[in-house]
């Protein structure tokens, strides 16, 4: 056997008509943090669900330690209460009428630990979170990191060796969600214990993750480490979905030392051709309508040279400044007439309405057929 | 941590060959049949025998008689043109008086409003009978407490008659109607924004004109929603009418059913077919409040939003005084006089050294008021606890479960409240007096199912609102932390639902103590409860037991009241 602790093979969930998670494949390897990320409605969370055994697939099967949990094709499901996971929901559905003890408890109760030795291990997970001093406390009294906590405490008491969490940081505000974060990676780096992640915060992905799944209407675009999903998008979506891109229109056109040839076809630009060395073309057809994409921390801003626009370059006039610190924000002007937000060093000696060169080196730029 | 990481049973081998959902689905399609068993077949009951012209007795022979009779016999049309006029009238006064009322304790300074407000809530569990009695004390032509007095205490009538088309108004508003109204507006109209009435204030208009032009036309949808709903209510009104009405020969829709029922030769057919009129007059006036209410949105209440008091200035003292009268008159009339006529040597007669404690002796004693002491409380706590199950089951069917056929249950349960409960009544006597239920007829669990069914729109609707208020995350992390569905309906459900089941079964046991007319042509003298008792003792004149019934129903309904506050229940007209 491999290492996968869970696999999805092909799982579907039909709604109506709607095929909400449309065969779905995915193997998450023991200890990692897998997150699956999307906006709303992407069917991220109802793969989720159907992991924990909450909905019922309609085609397809997950496996879950090498052994079938969900296979409807062979009338095989495993309710929830015995697949032994952890789970944390999004509104954290910590029990109103119980204290913090009665909810953390509770999964071990219902494994038959009982007395003492059940209050002492709800203690020691809480001592985790630094919440042992809360141990008694009801349920209603909990703030709302308070309230994560426990449900933290509560999913992982039992050692489960799957845990799931379901949005768990969309409902506390920016400051406790960044230090929930750490303490959610140390966590999970001292437990050792495999993490299926479901949110729609890109950062939250990149920065919790070791491998991300990026989902779309049902379907899976791609799966990678953060730093090849940002650098390598398989997809529009997934270049789109993460982080910022400046995606300009035009046409393929000769190329040279294997790099792709594209000309500009808006604007004062026509005619200027950039040279990329990725692209996600089927065939290199002269011609053809195509984009060429940027993050724009890539785009190297200098002062317009008087010699005119050096190679792989792009003339801009930076419309508005903005001084924000530790640098400036600048909305520069393309020649198709867009415009674009860029980050400019403080040193630069900066003005409105100058005008700038915009470098896109080749190995940054990605063509894109149409 | 010590490691713990056997799940209860354990991962293999677990094969589901689709059982479990089968035998759900087996068990719903069971209650689902149950429900539309004692819903529908009541209804097919009476339009079957609306067509069924032999006597009782006789072979069966169909014909349109009946039909006819709806159409053509006069004392059926007095009948029910006294319904409407005397529905009419009633919500004239009572909407009118409730909206003001209601403004006043939910928009304005008036002091003491709390207090008012919680006397209104209370009087809605007054039981109808008690406040009639009392009412017969202080009017009655001849001994009414206030006729003598106007006429100087000497021998004659006084200027008042409560036996009269204006007296049976004057319970009805005093008695039923204002209460209810009040309790289902006064919250409505707390969540308006008041930067509505201040926006009028600021543009120049008066406090009563902001009320007339701003106001009342804002809370319009609910307004209507209100006053259709007591119309509703005021049709199938039956023992005011039947103590009032009845002796003078005025009858309206649901006392004539029970007099034509009562005499030598019933005529079921045309009682029949007189209860499918009403049963679609009842419909279409549902059908007729969803299109108005349904057209306007509830657009005044926002989330945010703030509702500072009208100040009423030197108006306050007036207002309140005011306020503190109308709570006399609707709580403290009914209260003082049904306790005093229990201590009355002779029922209304005010003579020299009037007080004796021989009717609570003699009632004491009364081997038949015992019987029917105990047949309230067994009949109330059946029905309580039979409520409390079907009622939290079928919400929780309608709410939480993917059942197909769950939007025809959630319908199912509400129809029962366009049957009105004399029909009802009638409708389940027709179905026990055929051979197969024959064996049922005249025992306490008629009345039950009676008493369940007339229960079953109320008690569903405030499980389902409390129900989809939990969370079902609360629900799912029980289960995924390892709880079975029992486990998680004992440890995580039950104690978030149980302050509404004591809801329910607390209003179950109230409305089955103090019911009338659902159970009127069910019950026989060995399972005959006190209110029953109670119409019977009145009719026969018998006042002094009468009112000793009274007091106990209505000391009853006031605790218990109490008790399902404590619980949480704070009106019909809040979700709680």
């Amino acid at each position: 056997m491999d290492d996968y602790i869970l696999q999805l093979e092909g799982v579907t969930k039909i709604y109506g008509k709607a095929r909400a998670v449309d065969s779905s494949s995915l193997q998450i390897k023991r200890g990692e943090v897998f997150t699956l990320l999307g906006p709303s409605g992407c069917g991220k969370t109802t793969t989720l669900r159907m992991v924990a055994g909450l909905e019922r697939l309609d085609e397809g099967r997950v496996l879950y330690k090498g052994i079938p949990v969900a296979d409807p094709a062979n009338r095989i499901f495993v309710p929830p209460h015995k697949r032994n996971m952890g789970m944390v929901f999004q509104s954290y559905a910590i029990w109103p009428h119980m204290t913090v003890m009665e909810n953390v408890g509770y999964p071990l109760r219902l494994r038959g630990v009982g007395g003492s030795q059940l209050r002492d291990q709800v203690a020691k997970v809480l001592e985790l979170v630094g919440m042992s001093a809360m141990i008694d406390r009801p349920a209603p009294m909990l703030s709302g990191g308070q309230q994560q906590r426990v449900a933290i405490c509560r999913a992982i008491i039992y050692e489960p060796e799957l845990l799931l969490l379901d949005e768990p940081f969309s409902n506390l505000d920016a400051k406790l969600r960044n230090q929930m974060r750490v303490e959610v990676k140390l966590l999970q780096r001292r437990l050792g214990i495999t993490v299926l992640f479901v949110t729609h915060d890109q950062i939250e992905a990149l920065t919790l993750s070791d491998r991300i799944a990026v989902m779309s209407e049902g379907h899976i675009e791609q799966v990678g480490s953060p730093s090849e999903m940002y650098d390598n998008p398989a997809t529009p979506f997934v270049r789109d979905f993460l982080g910022q891109t400046v995606v300009l229109k035009g046409k393929l056109s000769a190329g040279s030392d294997g790099r792709v040839g594209f000309a500009m076809t808006d604007g004062a630009s026509r005619g200027t051709v950039l040279y990329s060395k990725k692209h996600t073309l089927k065939e290199v057809t002269q011609d053809a309508d195509a984009f060429l994409s940027i993050r724009p921390e890539d785009i190297q801003v200098l002062p317009m040279a008087e010699g005119g626009l050096a190679e792989n370059s792009l003339p801009g006039k930076i419309e508005a400044l903005l001084f924000v610190g530790d640098r400036y924000e600048a909305r520069v002007l393309l020649p198709d007439g867009a415009s674009i937000l860029l980050h400019l060093s403080r040193t630069g000696g900066w003005k409105e309405d100058q005008p700038v060169q915009l470098a896109l080196p080749p190995e940054r730029t990605h063509v894109w057929p149409a | 941590m010590a490691s713990v990481n056997a799940a209860p049973g354990g991962l293999t081998g677990f094969i589901d060959r689709g059982r479990k959902i089968e035998l759900q689905f087996i068990l719903m399609t069971i209650l689902f049949a149950c429900v539309a068993f004692v819903v529908l077949t009541p209804m097919w009951q009476i339009l079957t025998q609306s067509f069924q012209v032999s006597k009782p007795g006789e072979a069966a022979r169909w014909g349109f008689e009946g039909w006819k009779a709806v159409f053509t016999e006069t004392s059926l049309q007095k009948a029910a043109w006294n319904t409407v006029t005397l529905s009419v009238t009633r919500q004239l006064f009572a909407l009118t008086g409730a909206i003001f009322i209601a403004w006043l304790l939910a928009r304005t300074d008036v002091p003491g409003r709390k207090i008012f407000e919680f006397v209104f809530w209370l009087a809605f569990f007054l039981p109808a009978l008690t406040i009639t009695l009392s009412w017969i004390l202080v009017l009655d032509p001849q001994f009414g407490l206030l006729n003598q007095l106007l006429r100087g205490f000497k021998d004659g009538n006084g200027p008042f008659n409560i036996y009269s088309f204006a007296g049976i108004v004057w319970v009805h508003v005093m008695g039923t109607s204002l209460a209810v109204q009040v309790m289902i507006l006064t919250p409505a109209f707390r969540n308006m924004n008041s930067a509505f009435e201040e926006a009028s204030r600021i543009s120049g208009a008066s406090t009563m004109g902001t009320m007339v032009r701003i106001f009342i036309p804002l809370m319009m949808p609910v307004i209507v929603a209100v006053l259709m709903l007591s119309f509703l209510r005021s049709l199938e009104a039956f023992e005011i009418e039947q103590i009032l009405g009845t002796p003078i020969g005025l009858y309206v829709f649901s006392t004539w059913i029970y007099d034509t029922l009562y005499q030598h030769i019933p005529r079921y057919d045309a009682v029949s077919a007189l209860a499918i009129v009403m049963i679609l007059l009842c419909t279409g006036l549902i059908f007729l409040q969803r299109r108005v209410v349904g057209k306007r949105q509830y657009t005044t209440v926002t989330g945010q939003f703030v509702s500072n008091p009208i100040r009423l200035g030197k108006w306050r003292i007036p207002t309140a005084v005011f306020l503190g009268f109308m709570c006399i008159i609707i709580v403290g009339v009914p209260m003082v006089f049904s306790v005093m006529g229990t201590f009355m040597k002779l029922f209304g007669f005010f003579i020299q050294d009037p007080w004796t404690l021989k009717q609570w002796e003699t009632a004491l004693k009364d081997r038949l008021l015992a019987r029917a002491v105990g047949n309230t409380i067994v009949l109330a706590v059946s029905t309580a606890i039979v409520a409390i199950a079907v009622h939290s089951l079928i919400a929780y069917v309608i709410v939480r479960t993917r059942y197909v056929a769950r939007s025809a249950l959630d319908f199912l349960t509400w129809m029962p409240f366009t049957i009105p409960g004399i029909i009802l009544s009638l409708g389940l006597l027709t179905m026990f007096l055929q051979p197969q239920f024959r064996p049922l007829y005249g025992t306490m669990p008629t009345l039950v199912i009676a008493l369940v069914i007339s229960g079953m729109p109320f008690a569903v609707q405030i499980m389902k609102s409390n129900l989809m208020q939990i969370s079902k995350d609360l629900e799912e992390a029980s289960f995924v932390s390892g709880g079975n569905w029992f486990h998680t309906y004992r440890r995580v459900v039950l104690p978030l639902i149980s302050p509404t089941l004591v809801v329910i079964g607390v209003i179950s046991f109230i409305s089955s103590a103090r019911n009338i007319s659902q159970v009127a042509l069910l019950s026989n003298t060995s399972i005959r409860p006190m209110s029953i008792m109670q119409l019977d003792y009145i009719a026969e004149g018998k006042y002094e037991v009468a009112a000793v019934i009274a007091t106990i129903l209505l000391f009853m309904s006031v605790i218990l009241a109490l008790v399902a506050r404590v619980f949480g229940f704070r009106g019909v007209g809040s979700n709680q």
